[in-house]
């Protein structure tokens, strides 16, 4: 399992629930429900403020785990199966930008 | 679809929740919901602010309580399983809240009610099932929610099948049937931790399994995303760990979801939860559907269910009368006519009849008879405990409250509103305060539980809110930062709230250095800094913990413990959850007993006339009072010497002339140094001038400059102008200027004919934004129909719209002046006994060696410490012999000397007389540093006369300092039981070696100030006086004398600061010193404090040079220039070079007492 911190651009349902992102210049297409949840941030170490009124975000970030295929090559450059990859990603809720925090499965994903 | 909160913690549940109730219902109101629970941690605490604020929104309340539970496998008195949230079912004439109200109870029956207790706040089991149940009907009235906080809630996350089914299970046994049910709650942390979608998942599958039904909810802390960060810190401080020390654990919340999510998000999370389980629709719309039964079954009717706003008295049978208290009522009021206005007819009387069924009328609409009879008698029970009681506030107003003998004011004679007091229009319980000795207070609370029965009387309580200083030490321990650095912050706080830390690091001087450690942002302790002043102002306000109200106790009918739970307070005694605010609301009868020391003094001062003049004639001898009616002496002097100090007249002229004389050093209320300036310049002739002299010397009109144009008007300096003739008569006693609320009443109702109630309801407006408006528009359309000049108008409402800033009750003031008038009246007529009682109660704003110069320049002789004469407190005696004799002294309490203890103090007054020092050992069995200090202070030196040794005070001290070193740890010949000592005399005294020199009297004083904070043999100025003659320094006592602008040097030493209020914000100092002749009072103003720097706070010994401003026929003061420090004598302003500076050994010298006095004052 790799660590990550990278941007990564995500486009959303209606509902907000990711359905696709575009990673290190490849755009993958989530293949089964995601989970979501919540984790606490270490506000007091990564912020400087903390004014009343800072709104959402400050305490926690949102999670999702999702399960993604590249979209371009479904079928993988061998043309076996592609197995699907397990990401983290998580959003900050203040500025709805999206990180991939967290890389599950052992195989890293084929540089083309 | 709506949604219905039914889990949630308002700020009230101190260290726990965020959100003030009125927050929350504003917003589950505008997200349409229909009710909102309030369920605080450990007790009732915002339930009523929650009824507020449910109904100002327009929802229903729901009222519950967020409980720990006792564990049953464990001990019974510490171990706990978990929590659960207990919610009083509603509509059923208040079973469910009567319930709910005694199960908080029994959850704090064990406790200690003191801080660090050992048994926690929590129910067992057995008392939550019992509770459950209606005892009449038996009927379910309670709901126990078994939530992610309960113990079954706490096993969902183990590895144990079985063991939450165990627990859930022995909960279903143990509690009636359908008074359970399962909280769902999903705060969408991490999979499979706790508060995640899979625990509630597995809790939902419980409540199916076990056919039990499920509601949502969300466990809710805060009103909105933002007050996660505060309930962080708020965790810290309750488990009084740091930030990252909580992460570690981790004992922090998991995410910061506790918020109150809206009906559409609580929808989504229901979806979201049901879907995890695999069920589907019809399951979430079950779950919906359960949570809005049960909020419906447990839906408020505020008056219904909890008695709102109808007030509740003790029965009448508890009060010893058998009819209608109305009838009752009366015939007590007939019967106090005949005490308190002997002799009345014609006009006079028929006046007070008019007044006083017209009070009746009101007291018998609103039904407060009763109120009134329960007053009278806890008045009543407190005057025949001996102990001094007297009413203040306004019930003053009231001449029913005269009659009765709740308050000793005239209110006829001082032109008292009744409507100020109670009115037809306002039909919320009146305030009546009640002032006893601060020595008696506990025992007088004691006393009312006696009378009235445990079950109708309870304490009141009082929240206590973060303040600035308590905001940032727990902020700083929150982010670990270093306690020394954080207390050293935390000093610099002062007088501002914590929300405005960051606009006071802006602009006060004291806090610029920590300003600009905030701004250099280069370093991570200042990235903390700026954090510190975030989560500061984050916690400004919240509620930390509920301690005894100062003075409140809730009377109550049989029913009290049903409508209040109760908790114990440090004292001991049951208080209840409820403060101030929630005592109108709940129809509460609270009284004020407050402890007053001045009672305490004045009770001491008639107590030691008695014991010195036993008999009426002694007394009015001694005191010089007046023949009476039979010649014998006035009526308010009993055959016994007992002075009724409550029965002597208002108009007792040498008690005005001491008051003019402003030597008021003592009297209560006007001994400031502001107020001695006032009653010089005022001059007060009679009682009524008291009362204004009272009601000027506040803030308000100190501010607004009300003081100065009503003293030119009084002394005809200016001619007086009405903005109306028809308001002569309303503001004629005060010459214009407008004083009282009472005249405020009094306009209104002259230029609007709206009646004296209504004017109270619209005084009580004036100043509130929001309703102002109507009153003005009301004020002004009424006052032009009645023909008044537009001007007019204009000018009055602008005086009415200013006052509603600084307005005092006249019937406050008339209640204050009593005690002010009869500490005066003791301080007339028996000075020693009425400067005993002071020093024994201490209750005045100087410290006590000022009495000792005040005793002094009246010529009382300070009798000095005796280990057979003194006592454990002050007492009068007569002087048997030298150049006082015959004259009445004070002598010194062995009470407060410094290192001795109770015991000790105990055992030396049981033990008296002693013959010797041995015998004193013997009996007493005083400590050796003890016996040392005695000697120090003279005690001694009677007994050591008596036995004839050659030495002194000196020898005897360096004699007992040998004896302590040497640690010989026996305590003197050993007497056998039942055998006598022989008569020898002191041997040991005898047989002390003479040698050293007799200590001097600066060395004596030293020794009293060091041991006692007094000086006594000399004042401690003495010493000074051939330096202050060279420097050519007036006394206080010759100032008098001088012209109005003199220039002069004054010296002494500081009795008091203060910087009180004025107009145009500009700080003035006032310093005040005494130099043993009397006290000077000098002002600095802006220049003078530029002048003098350092010194205005720092020193204790001064010299002032300023010029004397007459304040009055009687009053002088001074107006500074400049200040030295008198103990730098290098720096002293001589007039030519003197000789050289002799180094005066000085009694202040090596000293570090605190002597003087500082702060508001007044």
């Amino acid at each position: 399992m790799g660590m990550f911190s990278e941007s990564v651009d995500v486009v959303c349902t209606a509902s907000g629930q990711p359905l696709e992102l575009q990673w290190a210049g490849r755009r993958y297409t989530v293949c089964a429900e995601p989970v979501r949840w919540y984790e606490r941030r270490q506000w007091w170490v990564e912020e400087s403020r903390a004014p009343l009124g800072s709104g959402p975000g400050l305490v926690d970030h949102e999670i999702w785990r999702v399960q993604v295929l590249a979209a371009d090559n479904p079928r993988g450059s061998n043309g076996a199966t592609q197995e699907p990859l397990t990401l983290d990603l998580t959003r900050h809720i203040g500025s709805d930008r999206w990180r991939l925090l967290r890389i599950h499965d052992a195989l890293k994903p084929r540089t083309a | 679809m709506t949604f219905t909160h039914l889990h949630v913690s308002t700020a009230f549940s101190a260290h726990y929740g965020v959100s003030w109730p009125d927050e929350l219902a504003q917003v589950a109101a505008a997200d349409s919901a229909t009710a909102l629970a309030c369920t605080d941690r450990d007790g009732l605490y915002g339930t009523i602010k929650h009824l507020k604020a449910c109904t100002a929104a327009r929802i229903d309340p729901i009222v519950g309580v967020d409980l720990a539970v006792f564990d049953d496998d464990g001990d019974h008195r510490t171990q706990l399983a978990g929590r659960v949230v207990v919610l009083a079912r509603g509509n059923n004439q208040g079973a469910g809240y009567r319930a709910l109200c005694r199960l908080v109870s029994d959850a704090h029956a064990r406790t200690s009610g003191k801080a660090g207790g050992a048994v926690p706040v929590a129910v067992t089991r057995a008392e939550l099932a019992s509770r459950t149940l209606d005892p009449r009907t038996l009927k379910p009235v309670l709901t126990v929610l078994i939530g992610p906080d309960s113990d079954v809630g706490q096993a969902l996350g183990g590895r144990r099948y079985l063991r939450p089914r165990t627990l859930f299970k022995r909960w279903l046994d143990v509690m009636p049937a359908g008074t359970v049910v399962a909280e769902i709650v999903s705060q969408l942390s991490a999979p499979g931790a706790p508060l995640s979608t899979a625990h509630a998942v597995r809790m939902l599958k419980l409540a199916e399994e076990h056919r039990v039904p499920a509601v949502l909810t969300n466990a809710v802390r805060y009103c909105a995303e933002d007050g996660a960060a505060t309930a962080d810190v708020l965790d810290s401080a309750r488990t009084l760990k740091s930030l990252p020390e909580l992460a570690a654990e981790p004992l922090l919340q998991p995410n910061g979801q506790g918020w109150l999510k809206s009906s559409g998000q609580m929808l989504q999370l229901g979806r979201e939860i049901i879907s995890a389980a695999g069920y589907g629709a019809a399951d979430l719309k079950q779950l919906m559907a359960q949570t809005e039964a049960l909020a419906d079954l447990c839906r408020i009717d505020p008056v219904a269910d909890m008695g709102w706003k109808q007030p509740v008295v003790p029965e009448a049978s508890v009060i010893g009368i058998s009819q209608d208290p109305q009838v009752e009522l009366v015939q007590r009021c007939e019967a106090g006519i005949g005490r308190r206005f002997p002799g009345i007819s014609g006009t006079a009387e028929k006046e007070m009849r008019q007044r006083l069924s017209h009070e009746l009328g009101i007291i018998r609409n609103l039904g407060f008879s009763s109120y009134f009879l329960t007053v009278a008698e806890v008045s009543r029970m407190i005057i025949d405990m001996g102990v001094r009681a007297a009413a203040r506030g306004s019930g003053a107003s009231s001449l029913v409250n005269y009659l009765i003998d709740v308050s000793q004011v005239n209110p006829l004679q001082h032109d008292l509103i009744f409507e100020r007091f109670l009115s037809r229009d306002r039909a919320t319980l009146p305030d009546i305060d009640i002032d006893v000795e601060s020595a008696e207070r506990h025992n007088v609370y004691r006393k009312i539980f006696d009378r009235f029965g445990a079950e109708r009387v309870t304490l009141m309580s009082m929240q206590n809110g973060y303040r600035a200083r308590g905001a940032v030490r727990d902020a700083g321990m929150a982010l670990g930062m270093d306690e020394g650095d954080v207390g050293e912050i935390a000093k610099q706080l002062w007088r501002f709230s914590a929300r405005k830390f960051r606009e006071a690091l802006a602009e006060k001087p004291e806090l610029r250095e920590f300003a600009g450690r905030v701004e250099q942002r280069d370093f991570t302790e200042n990235q903390q800094l700026d954090l510190l002043v975030d989560l500061t102002e984050r916690l400004d306000r919240l509620p930390r913990h509920i301690s005894m109200h100062p003075c409140g106790v809730i009377l109550g009918d049989a029913t009290l413990l049903d409508r209040t739970p109760v908790q114990p307070s440090g004292l001991g005694l049951p208080m209840s959850q409820f403060d101030k605010h929630d005592m109108d609301p709940m129809g509460m009868l609270k009284l004020d007993v407050l402890g007053v020391r001045m009672q305490s003094a004045m009770a001491f001062a008639v107590r030691e006339v008695i014991r010195i003049h036993p008999s009426k004639a002694e007394v009015v001898a001694a005191g010089d009072h007046p023949a009476g009616p039979y010649g014998t002496g006035p009526d308010y002097i009993a055959e016994n010497g007992h002075i009724d100090l409550n029965a002597v007249p208002l108009d007792d002229e040498p008690t005005y002339e001491l008051i003019r004389s402003t030597h008021t050093l003592g009297c209560f209320q006007i001994e400031s140094p502001g107020q001695r300036e006032l009653v010089g310049k005022m001059a007060p002739r009679d009682f009524n001038d008291l009362i204004i002299d009272i009601s000027l010397f506040r803030p308000g009109p100190m501010k607004s400059d009300m003081v100065r144009p009503f003293l030119e008007h009084r002394h005809g300096f200016a001619p007086e102008v009405y903005p109306h003739p028809d308001l002569k008569p309303v503001l004629q006693e005060t010459h214009g200027v407008t004083v009282f609320h009472e005249q405020i009443l009094k306009t209104f109702d002259v230029m609007t004919g709206c009646g004296l109630a209504r004017a109270d309801e619209f005084r009580r407006i004036l100043g509130n934004e929001a309703l102002e408006p109507q009153v003005e528009e009301y004020f002004r359309k009424e006052a032009r129909a009645k023909g008044y000049a537009p001007d007019v108008v204009d000018k009055v409402w602008g005086t009415l719209k200013s006052f509603a800033s600084f307005g005092f009750c006249k019937a406050h003031g008339a209640a204050f002046a009593v005690p002010t008038y009869q500490s005066a009246w003791l301080k007339a007529h028996h000075p020693e006994a009425f400067l005993a009682g002071l020093w024994e109660h201490d209750p005045g704003m100087y410290p006590k060696r000022l009495l000792v110069a005040e005793a002094r320049r009246l010529g009382i002789p300070i009798l000095p410490l005796d280990i057979n004469r003194s006592q454990a407190e002050y007492r009068v005696e007569r002087v048997a012999d030298g150049q006082d004799r015959g004259k009445l002294g004070i002598r010194l309490s062995l009470n407060g000397i410094y290192g001795m203890s109770a015991a000790e103090l105990k055992r030396i007054v049981a033990g008296q007389p002693y013959d010797s020092l041995a015998d004193l050992r013997a009996r007493s069995r005083l400590s050796k540093p003890s016996i040392k200090r005695l000697a120090q202070l003279g005690a001694f030196d009677s007994l050591h006369r008596e036995s004839g040794g050659a030495a002194n005070r000196a020898d005897l001290v360096q004699h007992l300092q040998r004896l302590q070193a040497t640690g010989s740890t026996r305590k003197g010949p050993e007497v056998m039981e039942g055998q006598l000592a022989l008569p020898l005399g002191d041997v040991e005294l005898r047989n002390v070696k003479p040698g050293l020199p007799a200590p001097t009297l600066v060395e004596n004083v030293r020794a009293e100030l060091d041991l006692m904070a007094i000086d006594v043999s000399g004042h401690l100025m003495d010493s000074h006086r051939p330096l202050l003659d060279r420097l050519g320094v007036t006394t206080a006592d010759k100032l008098l004398g001088l012209r109005n602008g003199t220039e002069v040097l004054v010296a002494g030493v500081r009795i008091a600061t203060q910087t009180p209020p004025m107009r145009g914000g500009r700080r003035v100092v006032f310093i005040s010193i005494d130099d043993g002749t009397g006290c000077v009072d000098s002002v600095f103003f802006h220049e003078a404090q530029e002048q003098a720097g350092l010194l205005l706070f720092g020193t204790r010994l001064l010299l002032i040079r300023g010029t004397t401003r007459r304040t009055g026929p009687r009053g002088i003061s001074l107006s500074a220039n400049m200040a030295w420090d008198l103990s730098r004598i290098e720096t002293l302003p001589f007039p030519q070079p003197g000789p050289e500076n002799a180094d005066v050994p000085h009694p202040l010298d090596g000293i570090s007492r605190s002597l003087a006095i500082t702060g508001m004052g007044g």
